[in-house]
């Protein structure tokens, strides 16, 4: 197979690329070393056509037409020490994916100047209507970069939780596959279920008791989960554009000039508005599911 | 529609029957589960499908309605919770939810 696009400006590097066969398998293990080494913790690829469980307008061709692959890359976890903080602020402004989306950048840059193919990342923000442009997270599973847990986070078997980021290319790369068994529910979370009905995540945000998550364990599975996405905002976009709507509407309602003042010279409206200037992406507002799973807990646990 | 917002009559007699229908709601969403048992709630286009409404005015009705399932006490009561879940934790670790389990799976290893 030859490397497409022979026709496209780009000087020398294109003509001699696109006569030069390209050898699939080499060429992912060379973009797997360069993520590697460039700070990525795991990379996987899922076949572009994959994606049924998504809706359509959110599946790879949905965003790169004509694509064969998704190259997913995932890394840049909080440190060890992170969780450890009292802090619950600490996390929100220490966390954040743009890391990883820095590196698909690249990545994505590398497979078009080095094999001519189309790549483009999936962008790390939400579309008109609130929704992710493509679900990473899906991409991930797929990937056999982790599994979807119980509380929601892709987890690593190994490292537990970690951020990622998708590139879709019109570069045909073998799709590696989900994993068996996934990483949720880890065995002490099967015993503790058995014990008691419940596992760290649903423990300390249960959906019945005012925080977002359900489900049951049967069979080494978890099942009949449940996920309060609303609530879940209110925690994990505290400080950000939920939390800035809410107050905003609160202060244009309100017609004394004076409470309005407090309002808007609030903790809570000051401290949203210093997070939506910290960053340009989302940032995890709430980890405490997160904090307690066993996923990964040896590579957060230190002296 | 028309302009960038719904009237809000149309929000109001919408908006829990939408809400619903979407992706709002997640009760086995997860994609391991088996078709019959799988409901991952709907697309826009597919709620205005089911509802014969235009895919905007079903955009428009579902972001707003996600925002106003809770209210402003939602969000005071997020940092409480935040602070008390991050704060057990740092005082005592994993027995603030399961330390007896994760010694017996080490020992199992």
């Amino acid at each position: 197979m030859y490397a497409r696009l022979p026709d496209r400006p780009g000087g020398a590097q294109t003509a001699m690329t696109a006569q030069i066969e390209i050898d699939f398998e080499s060429a992912k293990s060379e973009l797997a070393a360069i993520t590697g080494k460039r700070g990525a913790l795991v990379s996987g690829v899922a076949a572009a056509d994959a994606f049924d469980a998504a809706p359509e307008g959110y599946r790879p061709v949905d965003i790169l037409p004509h694509a064969k692959s998704v190259f997913v890359i995932g890394g840049a976890q909080p440190r060890a020490g992170d969780w450890q903080s009292p802090n619950y602020q600490h996390m929100e402004v220490t966390s954040t994916s743009d890391r990883m989306q820095t590196l698909a950048l690249r990545i994505a840059r590398d497979i078009e100047d080095r094999f001519s193919y189309y790549a483009v990342c999936v962008p790390p923000g939400v579309d008109h209507g609130q929704q992710p442009f493509m679900s990473i997270s899906l991409a991930a599973d797929l990937a056999g970069c982790g599994s979807k847990s119980l509380a929601g986070p892709v987890l690593h078997p190994e490292y537990g939780f970690m951020y990622y980021a998708a590139i879709i290319t019109t570069m045909p790369l073998s799709a590696d596959k989900p994993l068996d068994p996934p990483a949720c529910p880890a065995p002490e979370c099967v015993q503790m279920y058995a014990d008691e009905e419940t596992t760290p995540c649903l423990k300390v945000c249960p959906v019945k008791a005012g925080g977002c998550l359900g489900g049951r364990i049967e069979d080494g599975r978890f099942t009949e989960r449940q996920y309060d996405s609303a609530r879940c905002a209110t925690r994990v976009q505290n400080y950000w554009v939920p939390g800035f709507q809410k107050v905003l509407s609160a202060t244009l309602q309100e017609p004394d000039a004076d409470k309005q003042k407090m309002m808007l010279s609030s903790s809570m409206f000051s401290r949203t508005l210093w997070s939506m200037t910290y960053s340009n992406v989302s940032q995890g507002q709430c980890a405490e599911c997160m904090r307690v799973c066993p996923v990964g807990r040896e590579h957060r646990t230190k002296k | 529609m028309g302009f960038y917002f719904v009237d809000p009559k149309t929000y109001k007699k919408h908006k829990d029957e939408i809400l619903e229908l979407s992706h709002a709601v997640q009760v086995n969403f997860q994609e391991h589960l088996p078709a019959e048992k799988r409901h991952p709630g709907f697309s826009d286009q597919q709620i205005a499908e089911k509802l014969g409404l235009e895919v905007q005015v079903v955009r428009e009705i579902r972001c707003v309605a996600e925002r106003d399932k809770y209210p402003l006490d939602e969000f005071e009561e997020a940092i409480r919770f935040k602070e008390k879940a991050c704060r057990d934790y740092s005082v005592r670790g994993m027995s603030a939810v399961m330390e007896k389990y994760v010694k017996e799976a080490k020992k199992g290893k």
